[in-house]
């Protein structure tokens, strides 16, 4: 068990740098700034854990939870890179995206994952709630964000799709291995469990670097109309117009 | 049986999220647009007439005071109601088709404030719709709504609300 650990870890290592590469050469660093700032994160992470692994296998344990712990909160990044893409085309609803993420992440924060790391009587039974709430906080966006492109008709694309499926891989798995932890305690979780999150994020891994492997322009939903080609002004003042109908309307 | 709910629950979204993608990677993009049937655009003055007429009451009040017609007065009441849900969703799907408009000149990120300020458009909008047909649905299209939000801030509220004289010129011959 041992070395299948290592041997996914090690490969995750590696795609995660390759796939940082390929961006870098692609031109997709720059249009994902969020979500490659998270893969560098990854990437130097987990360099930075060999090396304590390797030289000072004492403090392995305590580094290791640290990096886990910051990690679930700079997963919450690649959630913003996706909110952020999938209505970039469109100005009216640009920041519809960003504003569910920031709107749900603070009122589950607040109501839901903070209480259970305040009450809890344990440290490990906090960390196990903090990491299994905040896992479900990233399912709950993830469904928002699938319901709100689905509403609004937004084409997801290659890129955006990919990257949508391969975070949902592993964020459903991360709810599944956490409950589990969080219900058979950490001993569990040390034997078999902590080479599952690596095959997990290996399997996102691989997801990605297929989806993201080259740019592929997302495909817009209609041809842009007269009202709004490039004119947020005039954009801004047609939807003011439907808002002034209405209240008109209501106010009768 | 908590673990075992967390992982149905796991399975069933990684399912919804296989399906979902499924259907978004299946469908052509000349084939999505295919909304509802939208409202003719809102400068048109037929259609400002329109609602003026379905939300009008005199016609119904003209029935049963003036002529003693009260069923067909309630038969004008029940039809103008289905109208008013209708001219409200035409008005939604309309407003959507708006929202939809893609920029393709500036997609950058620039006018931060400028697309928050739409984004609020766009929700209180659709706030102001649902609680519109929820009211209309519910008491029929004669009735006074209160609350009517009107204290729900409208950014740049000074504009002109529609040109008149596209109106005036939409009136055919009469």
């Amino acid at each position: 068990m041992h070395t299948t650990g290592i041997i996914v870890s090690v490969l995750a290592f590696l795609l995660d740098g390759l796939l940082v590469w390929r961006g870098s050469r692609n031109g997709l660093l720059r249009s994902f700034p969020l979500f490659y700032s998270y893969l560098v994160y990854a990437f130097c992470g987990s360099l930075c854990l060999y090396f304590i692994y390797w030289f000072a296998p004492q403090k392995y344990p305590s580094a290791y939870w640290i990096y886990f712990l910051v990690t679930i909160l700079a997963e919450f990044m690649v959630l913003v890179e996706v909110s952020d893409q999938i209505f970039r085309p469109y100005p009216a609803i640009r920041h519809l995206g960003r504003a569910m993420t920031i709107l749900i992440s603070v009122g589950f924060g607040l109501f839901y994952i903070l209480p259970a790391v305040v009450w809890s009587n344990y440290i490990d039974t906090a960390m196990f709630s903090f990491a299994l709430r905040a896992s479900i906080t990233k399912v709950v966006i993830l469904a928002g964000l699938f319901y709100l492109s689905h509403r609004f008709g937004s084409r997801l694309g290659k890129n955006v799709g990919g990257l949508m499926l391969g975070f949902s891989i592993y964020v459903a798995v991360g709810v599944a291995l956490m409950a589990n932890a969080s219900a058979f305690g950490p001993s569990l979780y040390a034997q078999v469990f902590w080479v599952m999150v690596p095959l997990s994020f290996l399997l996102c891994l691989l997801v990605w670097t297929l989806s993201l492997w080259e740019l592929v322009p997302a495909p817009v939903m209609r041809s842009p109309g007269v009202a709004a080609r490039g004119e947020s002004t005039h954009l801004t003042l047609e939807l003011t117009r439907f808002n002034d109908e209405l209240s008109r309307f209501l106010r009768k | 049986m908590n673990i075992l709910l967390s992982t149905a629950a796991a399975i069933a979204f990684l399912v919804l999220v296989l399906a979902l993608h499924r259907r978004f990677r299946s469908r052509e993009p000349d084939e999505i647009w295919q909304g509802p049937k939208c409202a003719t655009n809102l400068c048109i003055g037929h259609w400002v007439d329109l609602s003026e007429c379905i939300f009008n009451p005199a016609d119904a009040r003209w029935l049963r005071e003036e002529l003693a017609f009260p069923q067909l007065a309630r038969d004008l009441e029940l039809q103008r109601r289905r109208l008013a849900i209708h001219w409200l969703r035409a008005l939604r799907a309309s407003f959507n088709q708006l929202v939809q408009t893609p920029d393709l000149v500036a997609s950058g990120d620039e006018n931060s404030a400028g697309h928050w300020r739409m984004l609020w458009l766009t929700f209180r909008f659709n706030g102001l719709i649902l609680y519109a047909l929820a009211m209309v649905g519910l008491f029929g299209p004669y009735h006074r709504l209160v609350p009517s939000f009107s204290w729900l801030p409208l950014p740049g509220h000074g504009e002109p609300r529609f040109r008149r004289p596209a109106m005036a010129d939409s009136r055919g011959p009469r």
